[in-house]
């Protein structure tokens, strides 16, 4: 374990240097100043936090090139709240704890980054590391912003007063970078000492606040820019404007993730079609070539298909984010939430949810109370995600044929029903298991500014690598079985189909021949699709979903969608019609028109109601699951999730299903 | 640690205040523009510890930016400049001040 004495740091080849500071103090973008486009994101083992990190290389007097990792540990206010995010920075300065991939030691340098516009409340968080007796070096980072509201600071009396080198830089102009990059290989373990209690800190820092802050120049005029911010921000949280600016901003986000995502997604499409017939042309007919390109490639195709969407949305997300208008919109959505038990944190984690609950409930993690967090994360899911689109699709078209208004209500009653779920859900919950209310918003909200383009194409590598990575591998693993467990046992060709083979050899005219020939390959698909093991299992669970309408071909259809909903309409597609290719109308068509094996339409009126509230409501998401386990932190909130969801749509259905029979219904 | 007394470092802390009411009123109660010094926060210990960690402390000056939910103030300089704090109205009830006169 390196040791913390600065003599030692000259022999040391490895440093570890902890960069801490409050949020909004221009922290990442000093770090990202310092460590260029080489970081990257990691998790603290057992916990929601992340720190980016950086390998870089400082020129030391001893030694040319010392390598370094550098840690950009959460903004945080104060290292002894009991918030996750302050537990993990003062475990890591403590030696306990490290970012994964890391090994856990005490930092042989700390990087305070403190606000120079906001000294006074800043300098708590360094009496704080001033205790935890590291090399120190302290970044007062806004100069450029603090001059023109004429702050003056001190430099050589704080550093004086703090005992440990200060440098003065804007990580926004660039001033003082270098010297910050010089000082940074020479940080000192302070000579001075801070008390440790909260009222000894705050009357410390007003100590030294008042001996380094120059009088203020009162001559200096408001800048216009703050002028404007005061203006932007009584706008964006007037209770009319602001509702009115949110929503324009939002419909904004979503058209552009669904339209700007249609494009690279249809790109995937075909290029996975294409490589799945490539792949498919190598390899001679049988099972490893079934299993490659209806397994394999089909299931990465699947969840790729996704990603433009993922990115999309965490790069707006990012964008706003670093606008400053993200802090504004939770003000605005807390008003609406507060009543059910969320809080205004919850509107991003939600939102995402409409991509993807995956995303969504991984941005729950941004939630500082533990109880709304949970909340929030048990909710996600009955936000309407893309995976439920196909579905919406196809049974509005069956309810609704040729009257698309009437479709149109139905899928918007689809997403209302969704969202008015889930508050039902929360404010059950929190009334009971989660009991308490919604804890007020206190936010710090930073200033207006151009987002960084930079940050938020990192950011947004980074969340597309781990989707894949974390939704990608599970996926995959489930279509392959899914493929398995829907090929096999294979059946021999059926009596009837080889009937109207040899039926088809003796008829001249070509076309009816192949029509014939069409049907045999339909009823062999359709009874290899009942022999399957899938189709087994359909039959075995069919009893507990006939009371919502439902025959073996659609139980199954339910059942495969455990792996992913969207898996819905190719089971069905692939049951009914001998076919899995679903962009064909007339594949559309014959699940419409499917028949039971005794001749009467599965989908009738009431079955298409049932299925669509069904799927409105039911947890389908295997990965959805595996995540809320890992972020909430246990399967039983996962198990919760998968109860509470399907009772309310298995009761939903029933009586959605029993409602329609009883008035005399199909 | 700095060597300085604590006569001259409350000297230091009072040295712009200006004169303020002594009865103690919700934050709520400012108008916009109006500046004043905390007093004491009354919210939950959870909050409260919080709220002292953002720099709402007693003692410190704050100006109003914006009444109603949520309610802004500024903690340094004018609105619009400086360290912006946006409250709940449920928390900024809670949060006891000194109008400036």
């Amino acid at each position: 374990m390196p040791t913390t004495s600065p003599d030692s740091l000259a022999t040391s080849t490895r440093r570890t240097i902890a960069v801490l500071g409050n949020p909004n103090v221009g922290k990442t973008t000093l770090f990202n100043r310092i460590a260029g486009i080489r970081a990257k994101t990691s998790n603290f083992p057992g916990t929601t936090q992340e720190a980016r990190i950086a390998h870089i290389r400082l020129a030391t007097q001893d030694h040319a090139d010392t390598e370094s990792v550098l840690i950009d540990l959460p903004g945080i206010y104060s290292l002894h709240l009991d918030l996750s995010e302050s537990k993990v920075c003062a475990d890591v300065l403590d030696g306990t704890a490290a970012p994964a991939g890391e090994e856990a030691h005490k930092p042989d340098a700390l990087l305070v980054v403190i606000d120079a516009t906001n000294l006074m409340r800043n300098l708590s968080i360094v009496g704080e590391s001033i205790a935890k007796r590291l090399p120190t070096l302290v970044a007062v980072n806004m100069i450029d912003s603090a001059r023109r509201r004429g702050i003056h600071i001190d430099a050589a009396k704080l550093a004086e007063c703090l005992g440990c080198p200060v440098v003065l830089c804007s990580a926004r102009t660039g001033e003082g970078l270098e010297e910050l990059a010089e000082a940074l290989a020479h940080p000192k373990i302070p000579d001075r000492t801070a008390p440790t209690d909260q009222l000894g800190i705050e009357r410390w820092a007003d100590d030294i606040y008042a001996a380094v802050s120059m009088p203020t120049d009162q001559s200096t005029e408001q800048p216009a820019d703050d002028k404007l911010t005061d203006r932007l921000d009584r706008a964006f949280t007037h209770p009319v404007l602001g509702l009115l600016s949110f929503t324009l901003i939002m419909t904004g986000l979503f058209w552009m993730i669904f339209k700007l995502a249609s494009y690279p997604m249809d790109w995937i499409d075909l290029w996975f079609g294409a490589v799945g017939s490539w792949v498919g042309s190598l390899i001679p007919e049988g099972a490893i070539h079934d299993m490659v390109v209806d397994g394999v490639i089909a299931g990465v195709g699947g969840t790729v298909i996704f990603l433009p969407q993922i990115c999309l949305l965490f790069f707006l997300l990012a964008l706003l984010e670093g606008s400053g208008y993200l802090a504004r919109a939770a003000f605005v959505i807390d008003r609406a939430l507060r009543p059910f038990g969320l809080s205004g944190h919850a509107f991003v984690p939600l939102l995402s949810s409409h991509a993807c609950a995956i995303p969504g409930i991984m941005a729950a993690r941004a939630i500082p109370d533990k109880r709304d967090r949970i909340a929030t994360i048990l909710v996600a899911p009955f936000m309407s995600c893309t995976a439920r689109i196909p579905v919406y699709v196809l049974l509005t078209t069956i309810l609704f044929p040729t009257r698309p208004l009437l479709q149109a209500y139905a899928f918007t009653m689809c997403y209302a029903m969704g969202i008015f779920a889930g508050l039902f859900t929360s404010l059950l919950f929190r009334r009971t298991i989660l009991r308490g209310k919604s804890r007020p918003m206190a936010l710090e909200l930073p200033s207006y500014r151009l987002p960084d383009l930079k940050s938020a194409l990192l950011l947004t590598f980074d969340r597309g690598v781990v989707f894949l990575k974390k939704a990608g591998t599970l996926i995959l693993a489930i279509s392959i079985v899914l493929w398995w467990l829907g090929a096999y046992p294979h059946s021999a060709p059926t009596q009837a189909a080889n009937d109207l083979r040899a039926q088809a050899q003796s008829i001249v005219d070509p076309e009816q021949a192949d029509t014939l020939l069409a049907q045999a390959d339909a009823l062999d698909t359709r009874n290899a699709a009942a022999n399957s093991f899938l189709g087994r299992i359909g039959t075995t669970f069919q009893p507990a979903f006939a009371p919502l309408g439902y025959d073996r071909q659609l139980t199954v259809g339910v059942l495969a969608s455990f792996a992913a909903r969207e898996v819905f309409v190719s089971t069905m597609a692939v049951q009914v019609a001998g076919s899995d290719d679903v962009d064909d109308d007339t594949v559309l068509e014959s699940i419409a028109n499917a028949t039971n094996d005794d001749g009467s339409p599965i989908f009738t009126y009431a079955t298409s109601w049932s299925l669509l509230f069904f799927y409105v409501l039911a947890s389908l998401c295997l990965p959805t699951l595996v995540v809320t386990a890992k972020e909430a932190g246990g399967w039983k909130w996962a198990l919760l999730q998968l109860g509470w969801m399907s009772l309310l749509a298995y009761t939903a259905a029933f009586a959605a299903y029993q409602f329609i029979i009883s008035a005399g219904g199909t | 640690m700095p060597t300085m007394s604590a006569q001259s470092a409350q000297s230091a802390r009072n040295a712009s205040t200006p004169r303020v009411n002594s009865k103690a009123v919700p934050l709520t109660q400012l108008t916009r523009g109006q500046r004043g010094r905390i007093d004491c926060t009354a919210a939950g210990s959870e909050d409260c510890s919080m709220l002292r960690a953002m720099g709402l402390r007693p003692d410190v000056s704050i100006q109003m930016c914006r009444l109603g939910e949520p309610c802004i103030i500024s903690l340094t300089g004018d609105c619009g400049g400086g360290c912006r704090i946006g409250l709940a109205k449920d928390i900024a009830s809670r949060v006891m001040i000194h109008i400036d006169e």
